[in-house]
């Protein structure tokens, strides 16, 4: 029989009871709406924090006290100062670095508009504007002649502002006290990021120098130094050439170990989508379990409906069906109920995916590869849990069929 | 068609034993020799258990001797391989049987045109050669009508019909009026006997003497082995 007569067949077939055939096809749309949806969630995820990276830019480098990521929060190593981030700037044989931005923080009292809070604050070097892009809200950002000048001025993050100052406030030109000296406000920036945007947007920036000697201590290490380079293609090499004047320069021996830890924006990336994407797979993987379930599902029903028609298999043989006749048209059966469930399962996993995005800030993204995935796959559970359902009807003896009672 | 001088249909001492619980053999059919000629209207007849069912099914390729040959057009298809058997029941054997001859829920058109679907003939062509078997059948009206909704003469013509679809050697009839009032089954039977007289070979296996009587020939079975072959 042709495939169309067959296909047709099967949908006829499996009309004749519109309730078992719905209940068998649960299991399959079950299984591949969730994979569906898990790989779109997952992609999501992927997407969202791959912009979130590139809006510092992949052209950059970061390096941190401390031998292991750990290290950096628990112990705060002091071992990587603002001379280093000068080395590296002033070291003319680093041809492919573009910028170098210090970054040290520290926990202090804050006092504006006659309230007090303990803030984060940061200092930093005007070239950080480059890596963070935040929107300028009001005033500037930090600018050289501040750098240069050590001048006591505070850009405030967004939601700082609006603690201190009141919503919609530009409290640009007022004094805040930070660790109680006088700093003027030059402007308020919001940070594009969505996810780390409020921490940024709740923060206070000010001259790096002004923090160290003012504030946290000249003698204290720095958290961070974050390199710009001309050339990703190149970065690994810089980041190697970096590593080596860093090591110089805390007197390193060749057995030692490293006393900072240096990543790329890209390795980060990288890493992550790795991990997301590994993840994905995983939950993916679990949720096709329920594939199999689903499968074993239709099998039973399948075996089921031999049985009731043992008499039409009989019938059909009498009129010249041959085994593969009557193995294709069950098999038929089974594949039209997956294929179906699984479209269904599709739309809903797509569906799901799409509202889920309503309520998460992530991206919609439906994987086409997926969705071709999960066909195949809906039939090859069709064919592999319909064969022997349907090599049982196709081997039946015409005489013992038509004589079942 | 038959070889020259070959019957249609040959019998050599066929045998079908069944294994029992008790480790014996039931001998439904023991030792059986017939010559069907083309053409010939025969009734097989005898009491239950007496192996005129058992006779069908292997008349029919359905089911396989336990020993003899049997001879169709020639060849002896006891060698036969399933598929090999589910053709010449396909294209050699019209069967009509007493109960559940249809396809459920399926229409008068499907159920006729199902046995040219496993010959593969195009659609074109089975769609003319049902409406032409219907005509035959004088059921044309009802080819799309569901085969649950039809009385049981009508269902027994559209097995008929099917029976002739593939313009077969042999009509196998088992018990064909078996479910019908006598009037609807003196119908069938004219019928039946309309289409021998047209040289269609129709073998009726039966019960009833006066479905008998349509015949031209009659076979008597007692305990698996022919009583009587009397001709009209």
């Amino acid at each position: 029989m042709e495939y169309r007569e067959l296909f047709l067949e099967a949908i006829q077939s499996l009309r004749k009871n519109v309730l078992r055939t719905g209940l068998t096809m649960l299991g399959i749309v079950i299984g591949i709406s969730a994979v569906i949806l898990i790989v779109s969630i997952g992609q999501g995820a992927v997407q969202f924090i791959t912009n979130e990276l590139t809006t510092f830019g992949t052209n950059f480098f970061q390096i941190n006290p401390g031998t292991s990521a750990v290290a950096q929060f628990a112990a705060g190593p002091k071992n990587l100062t603002l001379d280093d981030a000068e080395a590296i700037e002033a070291d003319s044989s680093l041809t492919n670095v573009e910028t170098v931005i210090p970054f040290a923080a520290a926990n202090v009292g804050v006092t504006a508009n006659g309230i007090d809070k303990n803030l984060l604050i940061y200092g930093m070097n005007h070239k950080a504007v480059e890596m963070l892009n935040p929107t300028i809200l009001s005033g500037e950002f930090l600018a050289e002649e501040h750098i240069l000048t050590s001048a006591r001025v505070a850009v405030m993050g967004k939601d700082a502002a609006s603690d201190f100052f009141g919503q919609d406030s530009d409290p640009v030109g007022e004094i805040i006290r930070v660790d109680n000296k006088p700093f003027r406000v030059i402007g308020v920036i919001e940070s594009s990021s969505g996810f780390f945007g409020g921490f940024f947007n709740n923060t206070i920036y000010i001259p790096i120098e002004v923090a160290l000697n003012q504030i946290i201590g000249p003698d204290e290490g720095i958290q961070e130094i974050d390199v710009g380079v001309y050339d990703t293609d190149l970065i690994d090499q810089t980041m190697e050439d970096v590593r080596i004047l860093l090591r110089d320069r805390h007197n390193l021996d060749i057995e030692d170990e490293d006393d900072f830890i240096m990543q790329s924006f890209q390795d980060a990336l990288s890493t992550v989508q790795t991990i997301t994407g590994l993840l994905t797979l995983v939950v993916a993987a679990i949720s096709g379990i329920s594939l199999v379930v689903g499968g074993v599902g239709v099998m039973n029903i399948m075996l089921v409906t031999v049985t009731e028609r043992t008499k039409e298999i009989g019938l059909l043989k009498a009129i010249g069906a041959k085994q593969k006749d009557i193995l294709s048209q069950f098999l038929m059966e089974a594949v039209v109920i997956t294929l179906i469930g699984g479209i269904v399962g599709i739309a809903i996993g797509i569906s799901g995916a799409f509202l889920i995005t309503l309520f998460v800030p992530i991206p919609f993204v439906v994987n086409i590869p997926s969705v071709i995935v999960a066909v195949g796959v809906a039939i090859l559970v069709g064919v592999v849990f319909g064969l022997y359902p349907a090599r049982r009807a196709a081997k039946l003896s015409p005489i013992d069929a038509l004589r079942y009672e | 068609m038959p070889k020259n001088g070959q019957p249609l249909i040959h019998l050599q001492d066929i045998k079908k034993y069944y294994l029992l619980g008790d480790g014996s053999h039931y001998k439904a059919l023991n030792g059986i020799t017939l010559k069907i000629e083309k053409g010939e209207f025969i009734a097989i007849m005898g009491p239950s258990g007496s192996g005129k069912s058992t006779l069908m099914h292997i008349l029919g390729a359905l089911d396989v001797p336990t020993g003899g040959k049997y001879f169709f057009n020639g060849k002896d298809i006891g060698s036969f391989s399933d598929d090999e058997l589910a053709e010449i029941r396909n294209r050699e054997i019209g069967f009509v049987f007493q109960a559940f001859n249809l396809l459920a829920r399926t229409t008068v058109f499907k159920n006729v045109e199902r046995p040219m679907m496993y010959s593969n003939i195009p659609r074109k062509e089975r769609e003319e050669r049902v409406m032409e078997a219907l005509r035959l059948v004088d059921l044309s009206d009802k080819a799309h009508s569901l085969s649950n909704r039809i009385s049981g003469g009508q269902i027994q013509r559209v097995a008929i019909a099917r029976a002739l679809i593939m313009d077969p050697s042999v009509i196998l009839a088992d018990e064909p009026t078996g479910n019908l009032d006598t009037k609807t089954s003196v119908g069938i039977m004219n019928f039946l006997k309309e289409l021998n007289r047209k040289g269609r070979t129709i073998i009726v296996i039966t019960h009833e003497e006066d479905i008998a009587r349509f015949a031209r020939r009659r076979i008597r079975l007692v305990d698996g082995k022919i009583l009587s072959d009397k001709r009209n």
